[in-house]
């Protein structure tokens, strides 16, 4: 998968930015994060939906990274690899949430977040206020439909459909295999599809 | 062999070709309602995309700051144990020599105490009176007692009706 971040930065190879966060780097780290830390923390964002959660897991799974870089080969992209990083951190913490039974799961604060105005997915007119409104509506419809799915489910879905990886990527990411990310993309599809398809279907 | 959830995605996702495209298609029993279902996957990804795409870290700088502290502070962990270890072996050779200097100290104190305490039975100037004679020429009406507290170490010469003192009653 050829990252964005990857083309904004060609000058330095990520490799070789890996090779010197083995040597004990720590800027080199830095440049990595840079790269990666809000895309991890949009990932991780969408899966635990509240901002403090995320940004924790964001930070407990960068500094596992830099904990285990020395054993990174090379065999994937550094961005595979951080995912699964991310993957381990995030659905352990959501499983272990599920058992405690903590709270809702769904924080109420994300409705009256800020849009970044400078992501490349927000329209650049300002919208109005029942267009913001509803917009609002749809993300907390979202949330609450990916809240239904089982961490893995959730996972699957988030990386094919909004990070663009591939089936062996996910994989990858996950450890398990390329038909059980398909089965898992099948299940989290049909249970989207039947909670969302007012939405999908009226916009 | 894939399983049927497994070509179901493979066929939304556009994955399937040749003959395998044509068989799955054909194993379809309502091809017309698959074919929404996959429209509707599509819009589906679409929607995910648009929406959850837009969510973006705030202080980003204040993110990267916060990390670059906990791996500083990672990196100082080692250092720091090291010390910490090294200090606690020196600990406990430190800790023998004082143990056994104090008890050095304390041996040797409670020889010199013990001494002290056991003085001798007699000192030198009571054999001394304790030997003496009152000569009864010169002083016929003396009488010498002596009176002593040994654990007091003291002793009381008392004299009485002495006309002079001997000379071998002085001390020496």
């Amino acid at each position: 998968m050829q990252t964005e971040a990857t083309l904004a930065h060609a000058d330095v190879s990520e490799l070789d930015l890996v090779r010197r966060c083995q040597a004990g780097d720590t800027e080199a780290f830095d440049e990595l994060v840079t790269r990666y830390r809000t895309r991890v923390f949009s990932m991780i964002y969408n899966m635990v939906h509240n901002e403090q959660d995320a940004w924790d897991l964001a930070q407990d799974s960068f500094l596992k990274a830099w904990k285990s870089i020395k054993r990174f080969r090379g065999r994937s992209s550094f961005y595979t690899w951080i995912y699964r990083i991310v993957m381990n951190v995030t659905i352990d913490w959501l499983r272990k949430k599920h058992v405690k039974g903590v709270g809702a799961e769904f924080d109420d604060a994300t409705q009256l977040r800020e849009v970044d105005p400078a992501s490349k997915t927000v329209p650049q007119t300002e919208a109005l206020p029942y267009e913001m409104m509803e917009r609002d509506e749809i993300r907390t419809r979202i949330d609450k439909a990916i809240a239904q799915l089982s961490p893995e489910q959730r996972a699957v879905i988030l990386m094919k459909e909004i990070e663009g990886m591939q089936y062996h990527e996910i994989a990858e990411a996950l450890g398990c295999s390329i038909g059980t990310v398909m089965s898992r993309l099948f299940y989290a599809r049909k249970k989207l599809q039947n909670l969302l398809r007012d939405v999908y279907e009226n916009i | 062999m894939k399983t049927f959830e497994e070509k179901w995605t493979a066929w939304v996702d556009g994955q399937l070709s040749g003959r395998e495209l044509l068989e799955f298609e054909a194993s379809l029993p309502d091809k017309a309602a698959a074919e929404a279902e996959k429209a509707g996957a599509r819009k589906l990804g679409e929607l995910l995309k648009r929406e959850l795409s837009a969510r973006t870290l705030t202080n980003e700088e204040f993110f990267s700051h916060q990390l670059r502290e906990k791996i500083a502070r990672l990196r100082e962990a080692p250092a720091r144990q090291a010390r910490e270890a090294r200090s606690t072996w020196w600990t406990i050779p430190r800790l023998l020599w004082t143990g056994a200097l104090s008890l050095a100290v304390f041996l040797v104190f409670t020889v010199l105490v013990m001494r002290e305490k056991n003085p001798a039975e007699e000192s030198q100037y009571l054999t001394q009176i304790l030997n003496a004679r009152v000569d009864p020429v010169v002083s016929p009406n003396a009488t010498v007692s002596i009176f002593e507290v040994k654990q007091d170490r003291v002793t009381v010469l008392w004299t009485e009706g002495l006309q002079s003192l001997p000379a071998d009653y002085a001390a020496k």
